[in-house]
C-alpha cells in the first residue's frame, strides 16, 4: 500500500552540507499541509539517524526510507 | 514582559555567574582597544559591533540587577532593566558575533565576548525568543542519542553504501572493511559529521594509515553549543563519551567541525581517552611515516583559513601547515600570526541558520574576502565545515576566484598507494 | 569655613577610606567566591611562563601597545605617575629610606608629575569624547576621569605654592603630623594646614580625593585589582 505514495512536494537536497538537510526539510514540512507528504532525498549516510530522530523531534512521521546506491529518498508526512 | 517571566530569565543569567564571568563583567574599563578586533566592525564600521558595545549590553542588565549602583545610580553605569527591547538588543548582539574570540587578543583583560554573548542567547532561550532552527537542531542531536537503536539499521545500510567510494581512494585486502561501525576495541573512535564529505576521505586515510579505528554513529557538531544552552551541549557531547566508554577506545578523533572539537576536547572532562582532532592525527601520520603523498597533486599556490575555535581557542596551528608543507610547495599565509587570523564569519550558528543570515554573513565579511584575496592562492583549505561552507559562500560572492578545499580531503586524493596494496578497479 | 575644612579633612577622610576598604574588599570577595570556570579560557599558541606573562600583561599593557601606540604612552606614564604619586604619599607619612635612593624632599617631581597626569587625563577624556570611543562610554568614564583631574591638578598646586610662591607655612612636617594623627586616631590639624593661603588647595584636593575612593569601589577603577586575575584566564 505504501509503495503508491502520493508526493505533494519534493526537495532535493543532494550534496549539501551539515546541518543543511535537516535545516530544509524542516522548513519544507512547514510548507505542506498536514496529512500532505514531502519526499526529500539526500546522499548523505547521516541523514539516515538525522531524518528519523529529527520526524520524532519535530512530531512527523516518517511513512518510507528508500536506499538506492548513494541516494536516500525519504517520504515525510506532516503531522503538526 | 511580565514580572514572573524576568525573574525567571534573572535566575537564568544567575546561572551563569561563575568566577570568570563575573571578572569579564566586571573589569572593562572601554578603552576602545578591542575597536579594530571584530571583523563585523570592520566589514561594516557599525559601532554596535564593536566587541565593548556587545559586552556592555550584558553589563548594563548585571548592574541594573546584580549590582547595588544600578539600583540606587543606574544611570552612572547606564544600566538598564530586562525588558522585551533589552531581549532584542541581546538577539542583535549575540547572533552578530560569530563567538571567534579575536577581540579576547586585542584586550588589555583579555575579556571574552564569547562567555558574554553566552549570557545573551541563554536568555534568548528562556524567553523562547532564540532562532528556533538551532534548537530543533539539538533536539534532533539529543534524540538521536536517547533512540539511536532505533535508527541503527538504516545507518549501518548507508555507511555500507559509501564503501565503494572509499577504496576508490584507497584499495583494501581482502577482508578488511572500508568504513568499520560499533568495533569494540578499536583504537580510534572518529566522530564524523552527517555528510559523506566528512567520512569518505577519513576513511580512506585511516585505512592507508593502518589504523584500527571505528566509525561513531553520531555526527559530532554539538547544535547546543551553537544555540548556547548548557543543558543540551552536555547530552549532545555526552552521546559520544558514551560510546567511546563502552567501545573502550583510547583516543576520539573529531573531524573538521571547530565547535565540535573544541566542545570534546575543552567539555569531556577527565576520560581514559584523549581527544584530538582529524588535522593532529593526519600530521601524526604523516610524522611517523604511516601515510604517502603525492606533492604534484596540488602545484597551485595555497593559503590556509585557521578556523577560530580550533586555532586560536583550541591551539591547533602548527599541524595543519605541517600538514600544508607536504601537500603543495607553494604555501601562502593569509595571517602572520594565526591567533589574528580574521573569522570567516560563520560561526557561532549562523552558517547553521542558513540563507536567513546570508546576507549579514556575506556584508560582515569583507575583511575576510580581502584576506583571502591578497595571498593571491587559488586554492583555500580549512579545516572546519562551518568555515567551509561561509568561505565557499564569500567566493561566490565576492568572486574570490579561489577553490575551498577541506584539508583533509586534499590530503585523501594525494594518498599514494604502493606497490604492496594494489589499487583495485572498482 | 574650619568647621567645613575640618568635615572634609577629617570625618571625611575616616569615611571615604572606610569605604573604599569595606566597598573593595566586598566586591573583591563576590568576584572571588563563585565557583571558577570549569573549563580553560586561554587563548593559543600557549605561552610558556604564565606566571611571568600574566604579570606583564597585567603591568605593561603589551596588546595596547601593539594596537594603539599613541594610547599606551599615555597609559603609561599615567599609571607610573600612579604609583610615584602612591610613593610620594607614603612619604608624608613615614621616611622611606629605600625611596631616597634619589635624595629629594617629598614629592620628588616638584608637582610636575601631577601636570602630565593632567594632561594625560586630558588626552583620556578628550579620546572619550570622540567616536567610537563616545559610545562605548559611560558617564562613569567620564566622573572618574574628571574626578582624577581635579585631584592631580589641586595637588599638583599645592606643591607649586609651596615652592614656587613661597606659601611656606605649609610645610612637609605640617603633612605629616596631619597624616600621622589621622592613623593613630588622633585627628589634629597643625595651623599652617587651616591658615595658610593655599590651605583651600588641600581642602579641595582631598575633598575630590575623598569622591573618588568613595567612588572607587563601585567603578571600573577596580580593574587596578581585577587586571591580575582576569589576564590570568587568558594565560590558561
Amino acid at each position: 500500500m505504501r509503495d503508491d505514495i502520493n508526493v505533494d512536494k519534493a526537495l532535493d537536497l543532494s550534496g549539501l552540507a551539515c546541518p543543511m538537510p535537516v535545516v530544509k526539510v524542516s522548513k519544507g514540512i512547514k510548507e505542506i499541509e498536514v496529512g500532505q507528504v514531502l519526499e526529500a532525498t539526500t546522499t548523505d549516510p547521516g541523514s539516515l539517524t538525522d531524518f528519523p530522530a529529527w520526524a520524532r523531534t519535530s512530531g512527523n512521521e516518517i511513512l518510507k526510507t528508500d536506499q538506492d546506491g548513494d541516494t536516500i529518498k525519504f517520504y515525510i508526512q506532516r503531522k503538526a | 514582559m511580565d514580572l514572573e517571566t524576568r525573574n525567571e530569565l534573572l535566575k537564568l543569567f544567575k546561572t551563569k555567574l561563575n568566577q570568570a564571568m563575573r571578572l569579564y563583567l566586571e573589569t572593562c574599563t572601554r578603552c576602545g582597544v578591542c575597536i579594530e578586533a571584530c571583523h563585523v566592525y570592520a566589514s561594516t564600521g557599525q559601532v554596535k559591533h564593536i566587541a565593548a558595545y556587545r559586552s556592555e549590553i550584558i553589563r548594563r542588565l548585571y548592574k541594573k540587577h546584580f549590582k547595588l549602583r544600578g539600583k540606587f545610580w543606574p544611570s552612572v553605569g547606564e544600566a538598564k532593566e530586562l525588558n522585551d527591547m533589552a531581549l532584542e538588543e541581546l538577539f542583535e548582539a549575540a547572533y552578530s558575533c560569530t563567538g571567534c574570540r579575536r577581540c579576547m587578543v586585542f584586550c588589555p583583560f583579555g575579556i571574552d565576548t564569547q562567555m558574554l554573548m553566552s549570557i545573551a542567547k541563554l536568555l534568548l532561550i528562556g524567553a523562547h525568543t532564540e532562532p528556533e532552527i538551532l534548537t530543533l537542531l539539538a533536539d534532533t542531536s539529543v534524540e538521536k542519542g536517547k533512540s539511536i537503536d532505533l535508527f541503527k539499521e538504516g545507518f549501518l545500510q548507508g555507511i555500507k553504501n559509501l564503501e565503494k567510494q572509499v577504496v576508490k581512494k584507497w584499495a583494501l585486502e581482502a577482508g578488511e572493511t572500508a568504513i568499520p561501525v560499533d568495533v569494540e576495541g578499536a583504537d580510534l573512535l572518529y566522530v564524523a559529521l552527517a555528510g559523506a564529505h566528512s567520512i569518505i576521505p577519513a576513511a580512506a586515510i585511516f585505512n592507508a594509515a593502518g589504523e584500527n579505528w571505528t566509525l561513531s554513529f553520531f555526527e559530532a557538531v554539538n547544535f547546543g553549543a551553537f544555540v548556547g544552552d548548557p543543558t543540551k551541549t552536555k547530552l549532545i557531547l555526552d552521546r559520544i563519551i558514551k560510546e567511546a566508554l563502552r567501545l573502550k577506545v583510547k583516543e576520539v578523533c573529531i573531524c573538521e567541525c571547530g565547535t565540535a572539537y573544541r566542545v570534546m576536547k575543552h567539555l569531556s572532562g577527565t576520560q581514559p581517552f584523549t581527544v584530538s582532532s582529524i588535522t593532529e592525527v593526519h600530521a601524526r601520520y604523516i610524522r611517523e611515516g604511516r601515510i604517502k603523498l603525492d606533492k604534484s597533486r596540488f602545484n597551485q599556490a595555497t593559503t590556509y583559513h585557521d578556523p577560530c575555535q580550533i586555532a586560536r581557542n583550541a591551539g591547533i596551528m602548527e599541524e595543519p601547515r605541517f600538514i600544508l608543507k607536504h601537500l603543495t610547495d607553494d604555501f601562502r599565509e593569509m595571517s602572520p600570526e594565526p591567533e589574528y587570523n580574521w573569522c570567516c564569519g560563520g560561526g557561532g550558528g549562523l552558517v547553521a541558520l542558513g540563507e536567513e543570515t546570508l546576507d549579514f554573513r556575506m556584508k560582515s565579511s569583507r575583511v575576510k574576502a580581502d584576506q583571502v584575496k591578497e595571498t593571491g592562492a587559488a586554492i583555500l583549505a580549512t579545516a572546519c565545515e562551518n568555515c567551509h561552507t561561509q568561505l565557499d559562500n564569500l567566493n561566490d560572492h565576492y568572486n574570490m576566484g579561489v577553490e575551498v578545499k577541506f584539508l583533509s580531503s586534499m590530503l585523501a586524493d594525494a594518498l599514494v598507494q604502493d606497490g604492496s596494496r594494489r589499487v583495485q578497479p572498482i | 569655613m574650619q568647621s567645613l575644612y575640618y568635615f572634609i579633612l577629617v570625618p571625611m577622610v575616616y569615611f571615604a577610606v572606610a569605604v573604599f576598604i569595606i566597598g573593595t574588599c566586598v566586591r573583591l570577595f563576590n568576584i572571588f567566591k563563585a565557583s571558577p570556570h570549569p573549563t580553560t579560557l586561554q587563548i593559543y599558541p600557549e605561552k610558556k611562563s604564565k606566571f611571568l606573562g600574566t604579570l606583564l600583561d597585567s603591568l605593561l599593557f603589551p596588546t595596547i601597545r601593539r594596537h594603539k601606540p599613541l594610547l599606551w604612552v599615555f597609559l603609561m606614564v599615567f599609571h607610573i605617575g600612579l604609583i610615584l604619586l602612591f610613593i610620594g604619599h607614603l612619604e608624608l607619612i613615614w621616611d622611606l629610606a629605600i625611596f631616597q635612593i634619589i635624595p629629594h624632599d617629598p614629592f620628588l617631581g616638584k608637582g610636575y608629575l601631577g601636570l602630565i597626569m593632567a594632561v594625560c587625563l586630558l588626552f583620556f577624556l578628550f579620546r572619550r569624547m570622540l567616536s567610537p570611543v563616545k559610545e562605548l562610554s559611560v558617564p562613569e568614564d567620564y566622573y572618574l576621569l574628571i574626578l582624577l583631574f581635579l585631584i592631580v591638578t589641586f595637588g599638583s598646586e599645592m606643591d607649586w605654592a609651596r615652592r614656587i610662591y613661597f606659601y611656606e607655612e605649609l610645610t612637609v612636617e605640617d603633612y605629616r603630623d596631619y597624616f600621622v594623627s589621622l592613623l593613630v586616631f588622633k585627628p589634629e590639624l597643625p595651623d599652617g594646614i587651616i591658615f595658610s593661603g593655599h590651605a583651600f588647595m588641600l581642602v579641595l584636593h582631598a575633598f575630590f580625593a575623598n569622591l573618588f575612593l568613595i567612588f572607587f569601589p563601585f567603578s571600573q577603577s577596580m580593574h587596578s585589582f581585577l587586571s591580575l586575575p582576569i589576564n590570568k584566564l587568558r594565560r590558561g
